[in-house]
């Protein structure tokens, strides 16, 4: 055969190598117990989410990513280890496939059965979130953060194999990667620097996550530098991997000396191959490098995290959407996305706003808005002129009453109760005591819990009779006495009292004693 | 061909300074092929992870998620105990092996044991969440678990089956399941749950002590 005509061969004898190890590969038995997997924690967990695509996309990286990433990186190392598991190094040595070529094969296949599942399980979860969401598309990056991170796990995992292929290497990995998993989830959720962030697991989204705002793409640019900068070191130090192995191919100085000098054994690399790898560790260390310092800038926005180097200004602009709009005498607007809980919103607002219309600054109308503001949670705010009540689905109600993204949970009384308690917050103390346990001063709970109780609410723990108070303030008794004096009044002197006291009340300037 | 060159072959080394009871070489032989010391050195390796997650707060300090480091790393320490189930030379040790299913039952149960010790000594005076009982209780469990899938697997790639239990029962832990087989997530003195955990690592100890894990004799680690 000539040189030629065995150059044309080359590419379909890797194609047949590389269909041999996808054949032969563990990780497609591993594929049964993922699905498993799947179906009893990210796929049942986004179902309990809101249907808002960037929420129910987050199981990806907080769940998925932690079932998979085990198997990935055990059965990555176990492929790894093949040839010294086997003893066939010094057998294959002899072969015409130089050892990295062989390798990037057996890494190949196992990618292959990771990705595949991986991707399947998210068209899974993409396909039951389009059935049930009312607006906007399926957010792209999380698939792609994930995709990276399992390439990264994959690609440690073979490369720990192949330097170290012992029978403990595989399990070892595993339990490594899920560790490192968790801490990362660990530092995403405490009160940690920004480098925290570049770890793919985050803490829990606002349940309005990419709906007044589109989510900035800053931090997963970040991560998947950061991810693919480390993939390419590992990868470099792979190729290397012979030379490691045989220590003595790498005496100082004779065998460092430049390209085709080194003394690698037969098969196991060509003269070029030791320049590239070190230099393509070289660029993934310094990607990753270049990450975590970008990480370090970032900083809470509207849209998410901004990272100044990669930010786009588009991001911080509000999305434009059209209301979901129900009520005539006080109208009750949601985001079309929420427009499966427009209703359970106005049953539980529509009675507290006939208690108190007509008092000054009472609201005329309530609104969804964002959750987040330059990155810290609001609570609900009467705004505007004529006044509007701005909600929210994570602080209403001290974060109990949130939107839990089922009516079930919408319709029972506690719910309904702490929006309204939120409602009747946001008028009678301010906007200062808006989402905080109770209002603040014990003549404004006495009011909150009797307007409360006039319309019908189970009166929220916050405000209910337990022990006695702090020495020199009345107690949780003498509060709820003047509650019911004043939920007893009838309805007419109730409101006219208020709309005579209502600013006084807000201002704190009212004591218990001069509740009628 | 002559005989000048001809050497008698060198006489059998002397085995020890001193007399070794052929019982003590014979364990001590099975304990090297299984990688025993580097199984002790790792689950000594997983008691150092734990102790330095409880040291630096690399878990929470309370509520379902307080157990979710443990658990993985409880899963990490039976994943190292059942790939010693792995024997280097298959059908023929088991044809010439009276004393096989002892040493195979001890050696799972010295494991286990040490397993539980190392883990407990991680923790000593760091405050587990849930206490040793729980931990004890997953090791056993788990181990159990791998002791099992050995049996289908074989002893190198028996630790899927324990990982995967472990992945499983942290969403369990997270929904608070109060079925007895998810005993991770069930209180230290939850019966059911020991009797669970129990049942699994004694259905896996007896299977393992009387067949053994499954054998491929391409793999030789």
């Amino acid at each position: 055969m000539t040189a030629l005509a065995a150059r044309a061969l080359a590419p379909a004898s890797a194609g047949r190598l590389l269909r041999l190890e996808i054949r032969r590969n563990a990780m497609v038995w591993a594929l049964p117990l993922l699905a498993v997997l799947f179906v009893y924690d990210p796929y049942r967990t986004a179902s309990g989410y809101p249907p808002v695509w960037d929420v129910r996309a987050s199981v990806i990286l907080n769940h998925m990513l932690f079932d998979f990433g085990a198997f990935a990186g055990g059965l990555a190392a176990w492929a790894g280890s093949r040839d010294g598991r086997r003893q066939t190094r010094d057998l294959l040595a002899a072969t015409a496939r130089p050892a990295w070529a062989r390798q990037a094969a057996a890494l190949a296949g196992t990618l292959f059965w990771v990705l595949l599942g991986f991707l399947a399980a998210v068209a899974v979860l993409y396909i039951q979130t389009a059935r049930q969401v009312t607006w906007g598309g399926p957010p792209l990056w999380p698939v792609a953060v994930g995709a990276v991170a399992l390439i990264t796990i994959c690609a440690i995992g073979f490369t720990a194999g192949a330097l170290v292929p012992g029978r403990f290497t595989a399990p070892l990995v595993a339990v490594g990667v899920v560790v490192l998993d968790l801490v990362g989830f660990r530092e995403a959720l405490g009160p940690s620097s920004a480098y925290a962030l570049l770890s793919p697991s985050a803490g829990a989204l606002p349940d309005d996550t990419g709906l007044f705002y589109p989510v900035a793409p800053d931090v997963a640019i970040a991560q998947v530098m950061f991810m693919g900068g480390i993939t390419a070191a590992v990868l470099g130090i792979l190729a290397l991997s012979p030379a490691l192995r045989w220590p003595g191919t790498l005496r100082w100085p004779g065998t460092l000396r430049w390209p085709g000098t080194w003394r690698l054994p037969a098969g196991a690399t060509g003269p070029w191959l030791p320049a590239v790898a070190i230099t393509v560790v070289a660029a993934g260390l310094a990607a990753a490098g270049t990450a975590a310092g970008l990480a370090g800038t970032a900083r809470p926005v509207v849209s998410g995290w901004e990272i100044p180097a990669l930010h786009n200004a588009a991001s911080d602009r509000p999305l434009a959407y059209p209301p979901d709009c129900t009520g005539t005498s006080f109208q009750v607007c949601v985001h079309p996305a929420f427009s499966f809980f427009r209703d359970d919103v106005a049953a539980a607002l529509d009675p507290v706003a006939a208690e108190v219309a007509g008092l000054p600054g009472a609201p005329l109308s309530a609104e969804e808005a964002a959750a987040r503001g330059k990155g810290a949670l609001l609570g609900g705010v009467i705004t505007g002129i004529p006044p509007v009540y701005e909600f929210n689905g994570e602080r209403a109600g001290s974060l109990i009453g949130a939107f839990q993204g089922t009516t079930a949970s919408a319709s029972s009384s506690t719910w309904r109760a702490l929006f309204q308690q939120a409602f009747l917050d946001a008028l009678v103390a301010g906007p200062a005591h808006a989402g905080s346990p109770g209002p603040a001063s014990p003549a404004q709970q006495a009011v909150v819990t009797a307007l409360l109780t006039a319309v019908g609410s189970q009166v929220p723990q916050s405000h209910q009779v337990a022990g006695g108070g702090p020495p020199g303030e009345p107690s949780p008794a003498q509060i709820a006495a003047a509650a019911n004096r004043f939920a007893a009044l009838p309805s007419a002197a109730r409101h006219a009292w208020l709309a005579a006291h209502l600013p006084a009340l807000r201002a704190g300037q009212v004591t218990l004693a001069q509740l009628p | 061909m002559t005989a000048a060159g001809w050497q008698d072959p060198p006489a059998a080394p002397v085995l020890a300074a001193w007399p070794v009871p052929a019982g003590v070489r014979l364990v001590w032989l099975h304990l090297l092929s299984r990688r025993v010391p580097a199984a002790a050195v790792a689950l000594v390796g997983c008691g150092a992870v734990l102790r330095a997650a409880l040291q630096w707060h690399w878990t929470f300090s309370s509520g379902p998620y307080a157990q979710r480091i443990p658990l993985i790393i409880e899963a990490g320490a039976a994943a190292a105990i059942v790939v010693t189930s792995h024997s280097p030379f298959g059908e023929a040790e088991r044809a010439t092996g009276r004393w096989l299913p002892w040493l195979r039952l001890g050696t799972a149960l010295a494991l286990t044991g040490l397993a539980i010790g190392a883990l407990q000594l991680g923790v000593t005076g760091a405050g587990l969440n849930e206490g040793i009982m729980v931990l004890a209780r997953n090791v056993i469990g788990m181990t159990g678990i791998g002791l099992l899938c050995s049996l289908v697997t074989g002893g190198l790639l028996a630790w899927i089956l324990p990982l995967a239990y472990m992945a499983f029962a942290q969403y369990a832990l997270l929904e608070a399941w109060r079925s007895p087989w998810t005993w991770p997530a069930r209180p230290p003195a939850d019966r059911g749950a020991w009797l669970c955990a129990c049942v699994v690592f004694a259905v896996g100890l007896a299977a393992f002590t009387i067949s053994g894990a499954r054998n491929s004799l391409a793999d030789n680690a």
